[in-house]
């Protein structure tokens, strides 16, 4: 492929998406590339379609294991033409969740959209661990409120400690709180822990001509009337409109190609369907290919000058991963039992949320854990689901008959399951490489992981399982361990990776600069989550934010001709 | 296993039953015969050329692309079994009227390893049912009456979380997969209580009613109204 572009772009989710569209805006010639197929949630979401419609009514399997309906294409936990290993001497197996398709996670993801707060980009200043970022919440704050006006998210202001508020009239108005939210946060408010409406990029209003939320269909199916974000919807569409946008699908990325004076000249790829290689060039280089991906590519790219990988002078790739620390709580609730029939199904994910509420507790030195996490609550009449109901199931006194029936009646809506989602501190132990020896299909070396869960955050698991019960005590339920993950079993991986080519103030320790832009390869750039210095929550609305302002910067200073 | 007091049956009733239970497998009568291995089963998991959906499946549209393997005896037998776990009501259908004994079958026959542990569960489940019921009253379990079928489930319901053997494992994955399946129907949804699925212009808001319910049992969890 001869031509010369002025971006090339690997990767189309949240960091990709958002990237190619802001350089299209802007008037620049941008060439994405997605390792998966080309997908169309207009086109493909099953909006309406019941379990029972589905094959094993619905139930996961390797094939689809996030379910029947599950929007991810080609993916999961396992490729199989693309393997990865996990280092012998790794206590955590971790798994690790890819998809393949245009669009990425974006497609099947929760649309829980947090701020980071001022607390986060400066965790070393406050506690002495980790890195700061180099940036602040001020700095970031004007592209947090362009994308939450942009992408349309609904939320409150409840101005809680560390929980910015965004400016007036930019969040949507919030969903309501569902009754099973409004019986847990009297129990929480009770033991002095306040709630916040969740902030979702799910649409309770018309934006931008797009319409509101049909309150119906769970949201990782995607939307098929782009109520939701998905880059699939809100940016690729509007960045091909542009005219400045080449998509370019099943060209997985391997290597990033150095050209005259050490930059980047472009970028060389694999067609995974036909298995041909070809190189493509451009002026700058934006790698958004995901935080495992991203690493990979760089540590694949080694030449002469970069022996341990590209833009690897401090050592720093593939190092400071981290994932969300995750324990699942589950409890069933008599009290609910004496509610009807109503039509819960709402924005499909949780209308509330329980903010991190012991910044106060730790600056007294009450607790023997660092940061924080934040609880998901779910708790609602919801589509039976094949694998639900079937623990419940389970969880019947009654062996069969009608009192089986009745009791399994009885108890559907009356579990809640309290999920946490906490912050790691990124460890020595914990990182990815490239295996010596395992290849995927088309011979690039297949990503190592490294992982151990540090003191700390089998400290706040401890945590997160012991409120947990206090909270289920408190209202009356019972704890039921079979549906709980995270405490005696392991706790869950693959859901936010982050930090493999994290940002800093200097290239002795970080792998990129505050615009993410490589401190040695001035026209390389990284835009997905492997820039976070931290991770202190859901990553996806500060990598689309990052995103943003990191991609004005490189329009900046193409025109500057900088690069 | 319990005894119930062997039952005299006359050697023909032996030879037959005999018959009926060794095809296509080694199983004796008793109850440490299913912990026997797949290895008796191989000849009926012949599913090498069943595909899954794959990993990008129609949506839309879905199919099944693997073949349904069971024999029109056990899919009866199963459709009785599903209809004691979940009887109709006057206002719900029991399992057999759905036709989930067709759903059990492409469960069992689906070429993935959870189904494939299934089947070799229900299927010896299935003929631990049938030795059973010949053993004590030398008749096949469809012949038997109700109160004699009852007597065989109770035989297979775990009395406590402890119990992991078989017939209990039977049991509880059977009731598993019926009751997720049932509920999962459209009637199976709708009697327990799901009434959502449709789009609607707003979220229905908690209602003062609901809110009148949860106060109360708040008050009596010590949780006062504000």
């Amino acid at each position: 492929m001869k031509e010369l572009y002025d971006v090339i772009v690997v990767g189309s989710g949240a960091g990709g998406g958002t990237s190619a569209y802001v350089l299209t805006q802007a008037g620049l010639k941008v060439l994405m590339l997605e390792a998966g197929r080309e997908y169309d949630p207009v086109r493909e979401t099953p909006m309406f379609q019941t379990p029972s419609q589905a094959p094993l009514h619905g139930a996961p399997t390797p094939d689809k294991s996030g379910g029947f309906y599950d929007a991810t294409v080609d993916g999961g936990h396992q490729i199989p033409e693309e393997p990865y290993a996990i280092a012998d001497d790794s206590p955590v197996k971790f798994r690790w969740w890819r998809a393949r398709m245009l669009g990425g996670r974006t497609n099947h993801w929760g649309r829980f959209s947090i701020r980071f707060g001022p607390y986060d980009f400066k965790p070393r200043r406050r506690d002495g661990l980790g890195v700061d970022w180099p940036i602040s919440y001020e700095d970031l704050a004007p592209w947090y409120d362009k994308v939450e006006r942009f992408i349309g998210v609904a939320g409150a202001n409840e101005g809680l400690e560390n929980t910015p508020v965004s400016p007036p009239g930019v969040l949507l108005p919030p969903f309501p709180f569902r009754a099973r939210e409004y019986f847990l946060q009297r129990g929480l408010e009770s033991m002095g822990i306040s709630v916040a409406a969740a902030h979702l990029a799910i649409l309770t209003q018309p934006h931008n001509g797009r319409p509101p939320c049909l309150y119906a269909t769970p949201c990782l199916r995607g939307c098929s009337i782009g109520a939701n974000f998905q880059s699939t919807t809100m940016l690729i569409p509007q960045a091909r409109a542009t005219g400045n946008l080449n998509v370019r699908t099943n060209a997985l990325v391997y290597q990033v190609d150095l050209g005259k004076r050490g930059l980047a000249s472009g970028v060389s790829f694999v067609d995974r369907k036909t298995g041909a290689h070809h190189s493509v060039r451009g002026k700058s280089v934006v790698l958004a290919a995901s935080t495992v991906e991203t690493a990979r590519i760089l540590l694949n790219s080694c030449t002469s000058a970069f022996p341990d990988g590209l833009a690897n002078e401090s050592g720093e790739v593939g190092r400071n991963l981290t994932d969300t620390i995750m324990v699942h709580t589950v409890g069933q609730f008599p009290a609910l039992e004496k509610l009807g029939p109503r039509n819960d199904d709402g924005a499909s994910i949780f209308h509330m949320y329980v903010p991190w509420w012991g910044y106060q507790s730790q600056a007294r030195k009450q607790l023997d854990f660092p940061r924080g996490y934040h609880i998901e609550p779910h708790g609602k009449y919801t589509m039976p689901e094949m694998s639900e109901m079937g623990q419940y199931a389970e969880d019947c006194r009654a062996p069969y008959g009608a009192a089986f029936r009745e009791e399994m009646r009885r108890k559907y809506g009356s579990y809640i399951y309290l999920s946490g989602r906490g912050e790691m501190i990124p460890n020595e132990k914990t990182f990815v490489d490239l295996h010596p020896t395992l290849k995927d299909k088309w011979g690039i070396p297949a990503p190592r992981f490294h992982w151990q869960w540090g003191e700390s955050e089998l400290q706040q698991a401890a945590h997160q399982q012991r409120t947990y019960l206090e909270i289920i005590d408190r209202l009356g339920g019972r704890f039921v361990p079979e549906q709980s993950v995270g405490v005696d079993t392991p706790l869950p991986t693959g859901v936010h990776e982050t930090g493999t080519a994290r940002m800093g103030f200097a290239d002795k320790d970080s792998v990129v600069n505050q615009y993410g832009q490589s401190w040695s390869v001035k026209n390389l750039f990284v835009m997905d989550g492997s820039v976070f210095a931290s991770h202190p929550r859901s990553p996806t609305l500060t990598i689309i934010a990052l995103a943003w302002r990191n991609s004005e910067y490189l329009v900046d200073q193409a025109r500057r001709r900088n690069l | 296993m319990t005894g119930a007091g062997l039952i005299k049956v006359s050697r023909r009733t032996t030879l037959q039953w005999l018959a009926a239970i060794t095809a296509g497998s080694n199983m004796s009568i008793t109850c440490s015969a299913m912990a026997q291995t797949a290895s008796s089963q191989k000849g009926q998991l012949e599913n090498a050329i069943a595909r899954g959906y794959g990993t990008d499946p129609d949506l839309i549209n879905p199919s099944v692309p693997w073949p349904r393997t069971l024999t029109p005896r056990q899919l009866r037998v199963i459709a009785v079994l599903a209809d004691l776990v979940l009887p109709g009501t006057s206002t719900a259908p029991a399992p057999s009227v759905l036709g989930l004994q067709d759903f059990v079958d492409e469960w069992v026959s689906a070429p993935y390893p959870q189904q494939q542990t299934d089947r070799k569960v229900i299927l010896e489940g299935l003929k631990w049912l049938e030795a059973q019921s010949q053993w004590r009253w030398a008749e096949g379990f469809l012949s038997a009456t109700d109160a004699q079928r009852k007597e065989l489930i109770n035989l297979m319901v775990p009395k406590s979380s402890a119990e992991k053997g078989p017939p209990y494992i039977f049991f509880r994955r059977f009731r598993q997969v019926i009751a997720g399946a049932y509920f999962t129907t459209p009637e199976g949804a709708k009697d327990i209580g799901y009434i959502g699925n449709v789009p609607l212009p707003g979220y229905p808001m908690v209602t003062d009613r609901e809110r009148i319910v949860l106060d109360e049992e708040l008050r009596k969890l010590g949780i006062k109204a504000n």
